[in-house]
């Protein structure tokens, strides 16, 4: 997990020459790629870029601690959705999310997870996708970024950890109410640390202390739970679809790596 | 103004000679030519105005405001540049204006283009002084900033940063005698960054506001959109005879200096606030929010979207 401080250093300077050298940083992530994809998903042949799922990324990071990415399926796709897989090639943690879809994920439109990323490095950002016939699809982006995760930090740190915890949830009816895909965001108030920052007075490092769990049911159905690391960014922050029910009520439950748990629920919808 | 000159084989023989025979003496010696622009703006109050772009191998990281105090008894530098070869030409242009000893190096918040420079005052052992969360923030910064401005000054402008924290911690409000003439600096809340610090002289009413106040150069959020605003309104109606911007013209009138600024912060919280309200995504944001503002101000592509990313993840939690 110790991050080479001269490879680090390296990157966030290369910044300015990021068009340049793009085709020499993106040959060595391929590399990465190749252990990583083995190491998840074993031998299971993967169909790159086949429509089947989407991947909005920037191509260059305004801010590399938070990068926004969004997953789509395109609604001519019906199947239902098994996992997706999130990954940043070139950080520390490679695995981003793992987010297994339950019941309430919906089907007849088009379909989208959100999120915003640290980026610690020039990597490629890939979304993994298992539909339920077991197939698995993926698209790519490259990203210049860098300093997303060795240089997080919050701008304010003191207000960081007051009201750590506190989970916030929306839901956003379509254009039509009676649409069958409707919209919700989770955010969460979580510094995500990453365990790769010094706290000036100890001189120790500040122990990591993340998200790892996120449960998200409608009317007591499963949307999709989520396993994620510390390269979501501070504060996480989840927009996704699901499938319109009875009531449209979200119930969110999220455990930290400290084991805490928080708890909220959306205000009832169309009240 | 600054320019390098090329050195000649004699300046080269004289400049070593001078090393040979006074080893004690500065390195970097207070040459007019090498001395920084300075101009004085009221008796005793100089300041050098850095240039509007990003730092380069060409400016030496000299592209934010530097000013220096002298009073009976000595000088307090507040803002450095961002480079210890930026930071001696500073150095050179107080030698010029005068021979008292520097006693403080106030530094008006962490960014490297106002303390990189620090470095080069290091030999006249003064005290420096900053917010009592500079420290903080400044030493988790470091190694990034470090990196990104080795890269970006190029070799020899980077020679000799370091960063060097401050010893005096200013947490409340606190005063600084230089003979016949005091300096009263305030700490406050997070706006800019969360370790701004201002400074009023007292003989000239003269308040320097480092990047609490931009003129021309786009401000750039790194602390809190609210609480910018917060104090751009309570700024407003201090009495001083004259601002000195962080970046922007030497001397500016209040209340008229912060206009600009909080009109740009301002376009932008409400466009941010109006999209979320609707629903809208940070990717949506980014796209449109305050680009009403883009005409207005010099480097506004390399640091609107950035402001906007951090207002965003601000103010959707109102």
């Amino acid at each position: 997990m110790s991050l080479p401080i001269k490879s680090l250093a390296l990157a966030c300077g290369l910044a300015a020459f990021v068009i340049a050298l793009q085709p020499f940083v993106a040959a060595a992530d391929e590399d990465d790629w190749v252990g990583l994809k083995q190491q998840v998903f074993g031998d299971r042949p993967i169909s790159a870029e086949d429509g089947v799922v989407v991947l909005d990324a920037p191509y260059t990071a305004d801010d590399p601690s938070l990068v926004p990415i969004t997953v789509r399926v395109p609604p001519e796709i019906k199947q239902k959705l098994k996992t997706l897989t999130l990954f940043i090639d070139k950080n520390p943690d490679p695995i981003v999310a793992k987010i297994s879809f339950g019941p309430a994920q919906g089907t007849g439109g088009e379909r989208s997870f959100s999120t915003r990323v640290r980026i610690d490095n020039f990597s490629h950002v890939r979304a993994v996708l298992e539909t339920e016939d077991g197939q698995l699809h993926m698209a790519t982006k490259f990203v210049a970024a860098s300093g997303g995760c060795g240089a997080m930090q919050a701008k304010d740190p003191d207000t960081e950890s007051v009201d750590l915890g506190k989970t916030l949830v929306k839901v956003f009816p379509p254009a039509l109410e009676s649409g069958p895909i409707w919209s919700g965001q989770v955010m969460i108030k979580h510094p995500n640390s990453n365990g790769m920052q010094l706290d000036i007075h100890t001189a120790n490092v500040i122990p990591a202390r993340f998200v790892k769990d996120v449960v998200v049911k409608r009317d007591g159905e499963l949307v999709f739970q989520m396993a994620s690391t510390f390269s979501i960014s501070t504060n996480p922050n989840f927009r996704f679809t699901f499938g319109r029910g009875p009531n449209n009520s979200l119930d969110v439950a999220v455990t930290d790596t400290d084991g805490a748990v928080f708890a909220a629920k959306s205000e009832p919808s169309g009240s | 103004m600054c320019g390098r000159q090329l050195i000649t084989r004699q300046d080269f023989l004289k400049a070593a000679l001078t090393l040979a025979a006074a080893p004690l003496l500065r390195a970097l010696p207070a040459r007019a030519d090498d001395a920084a622009e300075a101009t004085e703006i009221a008796p005793g109050v100089f300041v050098h105005q850095g240039r509007y772009e990003l730092q380069s191998p060409d400016n030496r990281g000299d592209m934010a405001n530097a000013s220096f105090v002298v009073g009976n008894d000595g000088v307090a530098v507040i803002d450095t540049l961002g480079s210890a070869v930026a930071g001696a030409e500073l150095l050179a242009a107080v030698r010029a204006a005068t021979n008292k000893p520097i006693r403080y190096v106030i530094n008006t918040h962490m960014h490297p283009d106002h303390v990189f420079g620090n470095a080069a005052f290091k030999g006249d052992a003064p005290t420096f002084v900053g917010h009592h969360k500079l420290a903080r923030g400044l030493a988790t910064r470091g190694e990034r900033y470090l990196a990104i401005n080795k890269e970006m000054l190029g070799a020899a402008a980077f020679e000799g940063i370091e960063i060097i924290l401050p010893t005096v911690q200013v947490a409340d409000k606190v005063t600084l005698d230089l003979g016949g003439r005091e300096l009263v600096l305030e700490p406050q809340r997070t706006a800019h960054t969360d370790n701004d610090l201002t400074i009023t002289d007292t003989a000239t009413g003269t308040l320097f506001l480092g990047d609490l106040l931009f003129s021309v150069h786009v401000p750039t959020l790194d602390g809190s959109i609210t609480g910018w605003l917060a104090l751009i309104e309570e700024l407003k109606s201090r009495q001083a005879a004259r601002v000195v911007p962080g970046h922007g013209p030497h001397a500016m009138e209040m209340p008229g200096a912060l206009e600009p600024e909080e009109r740009y912060l301002a376009s932008i919280a409400g466009d941010v606030r109006r999209l979320i309200k609707e629903g809208k995504t940070l990717e949506d944001a980014i796209k449109t929010a305050g680009f009403s503002e883009r005409d207005a101000w010099k480097l506004f592509d390399h640091y609107h979207v950035r402001n906007v990313s951090a207002a965003f993840a601000e103010l959707e939690w109102e």
